[in-house]
């Protein structure tokens, strides 16, 4: 699977693999979890397009509803996913910033 | 823009499969954060993608997941309306009780029949749900026993209902037997001995016993649409056996949709027996409730022919997900 497969939802969908990385979360939790560690504000229809995907594919699954917020958390194939994904941007970051001769 | 007045509108946006899957957590997450125009402006845009996904025939899996969700649902309206059948039941009895039908169905074996059904029905009905019940009551309650103050005070409400209604019985019988006095209410002393206070006592029963059954389907329909499980490992006898508890509830659930439907018919043939044999049986205020009416019985077999036809609708609605 490639971040590409997620269409529009790929940069939310890596946004949330991070944010799930530090612990499982609630929707409100990763929103504010992803303002606070990119700036990016994610709005409650792209959250759920992308959690609605990722959930589909395997890579986070829902856990107990508490009340009635869900938290979530990554599945082992989640936490691969996201360690493939990062690499392949760590190389990419590398690359332009050698371009750049910074 | 006022966003709380189209925040409950903007879920009904997505399509009724994700809506089972989702709305109860975005709804949550929109009364958190919908702060912006710019924010509605992403939920329509979110709604929109939701139904191009269905109409791509994805095999999604919150259409998968609302199968479960589905066939909870149906166990659910299959119990409310075997709830509401009881309550009829009941007044079914209550009508009977202290009547000429009594001593009639003595003689008339026709008669005796229907009435039998009747009891056999409900028996076969009432032991088809508590099988079925077992698994989802004791996930529910250790769910419930886990979990927060709200669950726990789901589960109160069945226990309080019949406190109340075990309470009430033994003041009737304070009264009825003369140790409470109260003013229009005589002590009972045989059949037939019902003033009007003591017909009001006899209502009051109903009303508990009414209320207290709404309260408690009400209570336990929100616990059980609050269980997430679908499988529980229940230990027994030194095994362990793993439940698909909805799955486990469907054949109980048909079965007593179909006892509903068999005392359905049975109390439309005891009535229509009755009025044959003895026309005068519907006419009179017989019994503690005086109920001896056709319009009671003519409510009776519509609150019962209503609970038959939720149950069928509800098992129609959740036999073709079962089977996806």
């Amino acid at each position: 699977m490639e971040p590409s497969d997620f269409g529009r939802f790929s940069d939310p969908a890596l946004l949330i693999l991070a944010s799930l990385a530090g612990g499982e979360k609630h929707g409100y939790a990763m929103m504010e979890d992803i303002e606070a560690m990119s700036g990016v504000h994610l709005g409650p229809g792209t959250l759920y397009g992308a959690l609605a995907r990722l959930e589909q594919s395997g890579l986070i699954q829902a856990l107990p509803a508490d009340e009635r917020r869900r938290p979530y958390q990554l599945t082992a194939q989640g936490k691969a996913f996201l360690r493939q994904s990062l690499a392949s941007l760590k190389n990419f970051v590398s690359m332009g910033l050698m371009r750049l001769g910074a | 823009m006022r966003l709380d007045r189209v925040r409950p509108w903007l879920t009904s946006l997505y399509p009724r499969a994700w809506r089972e899957r989702y709305a109860v957590e975005f709804d949550m997450l929109l009364e958190q954060c919908l702060h912006s125009p710019l924010d509605v402006v992403d939920v329509f845009l979110g709604a929109l993608d939701a139904h191009l996904q269905l109409l791509s025939g994805e095999n999604l899996s919150w259409r998968l997941m609302n199968m479960q969700n589905k066939l909870r649902t149906t166990l659910l309206m299959v119990f409310a309306a075997f709830i509401g059948f009881i309550v009829a039941g009941f007044s079914l009895v209550g009508m009977a009780d202290d009547s000429p039908m009594i001593p009639l169905m003595k003689t008339n074996p026709a008669l005796a029949a229907a009435w039998t059904t009747i009891q056999i029905g409900s028996a076969v009905a009432l032991l088809a749900v508590v099988v079925g019940g077992i698994p989802l009551a004791l996930t529910v309650v250790q769910g419930a026993l886990a979990g927060g103050r709200r669950g726990r005070g789901l589960l109160l409400v069945p226990v309080v209902s019949f406190l109340v209604l075990v309470l009430y019985l033994v003041f009737l019988f304070l009264v009825g037997s003369g140790r409470i006095q109260i003013e229009g209410v005589v002590k009972v002393v045989g059949p037939g001995a019902f003033p009007a206070g003591n017909r009001l006592m006899m209502e009051g029963l109903m009303l508990v016993f009414i209320l207290g059954a709404i309260a408690s389907t009400l209570a336990v329909w929100k616990a059980v649409s609050a269980a997430d499980s679908e499988q529980e490992t229940f230990h027994a006898f030194g095994r362990a056996l793993n439940v698909k508890i909805y799955s486990f509830a469907f054949v109980p659930a048909v079965i007593a949709t179909i006892s509903m439907l068999v005392m359905l018919l049975a109390t439309l043939a005891w009535g229509w027996l009755s009025f044959s044999a003895l026309p005068q049986v519907f006419a009179g205020n017989f019994g503690p409730w005086g109920t001896s009416t056709q319009i009671w019985y003519i409510g009776i077999l519509v609150v019962m022919a209503a609970c038959s036809g939720g149950a069928v609708f509800g098992l129609r609605r959740g036999r073709p997900r079962r089977s996806q």
